[in-house]
């Protein structure tokens, strides 16, 4: 087999030369629709991470008026603790409120300093043990009677609610967009690396075809006369998968360090497992991009 | 003294006669065959042939007669639209595809044109046949020099074909055809290109070889040739067989 092996590289090699346009153009085209795919991966990644990060932050806060009753606030508080989806109730006190206030405004400190007494409400801070049924809890807080009395405006009650409406929908819908656009170019691309590998097998296969009627002749198998071209067309996508990865990574190590000081509130966590994952991805697209290539200009360009 | 030579130093005494009923077990045999490869015009006409084992045999007829067809359908290149066709123990209509390439391996073929490859030496296009159906470079370094005097050529087997004379060249199709000693030659005008001196030379070779005990088919209007040898003929005319002479002549085709 020793010697099996060295004539299907040496075949490659001599291909790779004679049609190094039609070869360049095949790499390229995979490169750029593997390196598109890596990146739609990675994006999917952060968007996941994204998601599940303000999803776990849902929660519920009903905002309670000035003047409304201790018991009436325990009341709700009490209902909201039987339910079945709620995991605490934790009343914010008007202290806490001007606590949290202050924190979050310690850059500018004159602004509570020129706060005359404590103008920040009360609220109910309900978390959730799942934040996709979070209409139940709602309904339940819009239904009970102590609702109204306690909100703040009375006037408009719903205005007490806040529970970061839409944002997930709102997240998900514009990534939803950008993700078939990806797909779409992705499709694109790898068609049209087809087209290029198609093209390169068939100009080996035109310049073989003397090598090729003697081997049909002196019978070789179909696996032998097929398999220098399978193997073309494999390398080719294989080179174009491996510079993916490297600028893949190049892109991982040097300009997401950089984009993550300037986007503090987004973690980006690629980890090595995941890189790995996209690497076997990009790999396994391309031989099987090659691979369908090279068997679709056989088909059509190389009778045996 | 290497086993081919050996082989082919005990040349078999030339029969005087052999009737068709002494003939040893069949390397070919053709049954009802015809081809069209247009509805309505046939390039072979209900032939029907027996080749015995070991026989040489001439193919006759004029220039579209159907010789190459007949030559193609055994090596099953092309099918019969009808009729049966046994090579060497395989009905050829039931061989799978994929099977194709291993009856190949047993039939040696060498054409008008040659068909050797320019970039490659006399030894690289005689050891590329055996390259391609997975021989070891052990093999291949031995037989192909050996296979390479027996047709002449020892003292220029790194010789490119364009350094060498159209006989040579044909003697390095012969050899390629012969390297992995398959029992079947088939022969499509071998000496279509040659002078007649070279022409004889090639038709001596493929003799010898046939010693070994190798089936030679040889297609052919060498006139000439043919009747020098005083072989069997096979006379194709229009897809019919006309005649089938033991030790035969040209003869009259029109
Ligand atoms: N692939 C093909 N398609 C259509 N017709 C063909 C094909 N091959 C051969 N023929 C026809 O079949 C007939 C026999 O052709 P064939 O090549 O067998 O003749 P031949 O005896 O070998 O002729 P020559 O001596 O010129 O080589 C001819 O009429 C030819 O035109
Ligand atoms: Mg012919």
């Amino acid at each position: 087999m020793s010697i099996n092996l060295g004539y299907f590289i040496s075949e490659a090699a001599i291909s790779f030369k004679r049609n190094w346009v039609m070869t360049f153009g095949g790499i390229a085209t995979i490169f750029l629709s593997l390196l598109l795919m890596g990146s739609a991966l990675l994006m999917n990644s952060l968007v996941n991470d994204m998601v599940g990060d303000i999803e776990s932050r849902i929660n519920i806060q009903v905002w309670i008026h000035d003047d409304a009753e201790y018991v009436d606030i325990e009341g709700l508080q009490v209902a909201l603790e039987g339910h079945e989806n709620v995991a605490t109730v934790h009343l914010v006190d008007k202290d806490e409120a001007l606590e949290r206030f202050t924190y979050m405004t310690q850059e500018s400190p004159q602004i509570v300093e020129q706060l005359q007494d404590n103008p920040l409400p009360r609220s109910l801070e309900i978390e959730l043990i799942d934040t996709q049924e979070i209409d139940g809890v709602l309904s339940l807080i819009r239904g009970s009677e102590e609702f109204p009395l306690i909100a703040d405006p009375p006037s408009d009650p719903e205005r007490a609610l806040a529970y970061g409406q839409g944002i997930v929908e709102t997240l998900l819908g514009a990534t939803q967009t950008a993700r078939y656009a990806g797909i779409a170019l992705v499709g694109i691309l790898a068609v049209v690396s087809l087209i290029f590998i198609n093209n390169t097998i068939r100009l080996a296969i035109y310049a073989r075809r003397n090598e090729l009627s003697i081997m049909r002749l002196v019978g070789a198998s179909n696996g032998f006369i097929r398999a220098p071209f399978i193997l073309e067309g494999i390398l080719q996508a294989l080179v174009g998968a491996i510079l993916a990865i490297l600028v893949l990574l190049a892109i991982k190590s040097f300009v997401f360090p950089g984009l993550q000081e300037t986007l503090a509130f987004i973690t980006f966590n690629f980890t090595n497992a995941l890189m790995t994952e996209i690497a076997l991805i990009l790999l396994a697209s391309g031989v099987v991009i090659g691979t369908l290539g090279a068997i679709i200009a056989m088909r059509r360009y190389l009778k045996i | 003294m290497s086993d081919l030579e050996s082989r082919l130093d005990q040349i078999v005494p030339e029969p005087q006669f052999s009737p068709r009923a002494n003939r040893g077990p069949l390397m070919i045999s053709m049954k009802n065959v015809s081809k069209r490869y247009v509805a309505n015009k046939a390039a072979l006409e209900n032939v029907n042939v027996e080749v015995a084992a070991g026989e040489f045999v001439f193919i006759v007829g004029h220039s579209g007669s159907g010789k190459s067809t007949f030559i193609r359908m055994l090596l099953r290149e092309v099918q019969p639209s009808s009729g049966q066709i046994i090579v060497a123990g395989h009905d050829l209509s039931r061989l799978k595809n994929s099977k194709v390439p291993y009856l190949r391996r047993n039939i040696g073929c060498v054409f008008q044109d040659f068909k050797l490859l320019p970039n490659k030496t006399a030894f690289e296009n005689v050891a590329f046949a055996l390259q391609v159906i997975g021989k070891s470079k052990h093999v291949i370094n031995t037989q192909v020099p050996e296979v390479l005097r027996l047709v002449g050529l020892e003292g220029k087997i790194h010789n490119y074909p364009h350094e060498l004379s159209g006989g040579e060249q044909q003697r390095v199709s012969v050899a390629r055809a012969f390297v992995n000693r398959p029992p079947l030659l088939l022969c499509d005008e071998p000496t279509g290109n040659l002078d007649p001196q070279t022409s004889l030379g090639i038709m001596k070779l493929l003799e010898r070889i046939n010693r070994t005990g190798t089936t030679t088919l040889i297609a052919t209007h060498d006139q000439e040739m043919v009747n020098y040898m005083r072989q069997r003929v096979i006379a194709l005319d229009e897809g019919q067989l006309v005649r089938d002479q033991d030790r035969g002549v040209y003869g009259n085709v029109d």
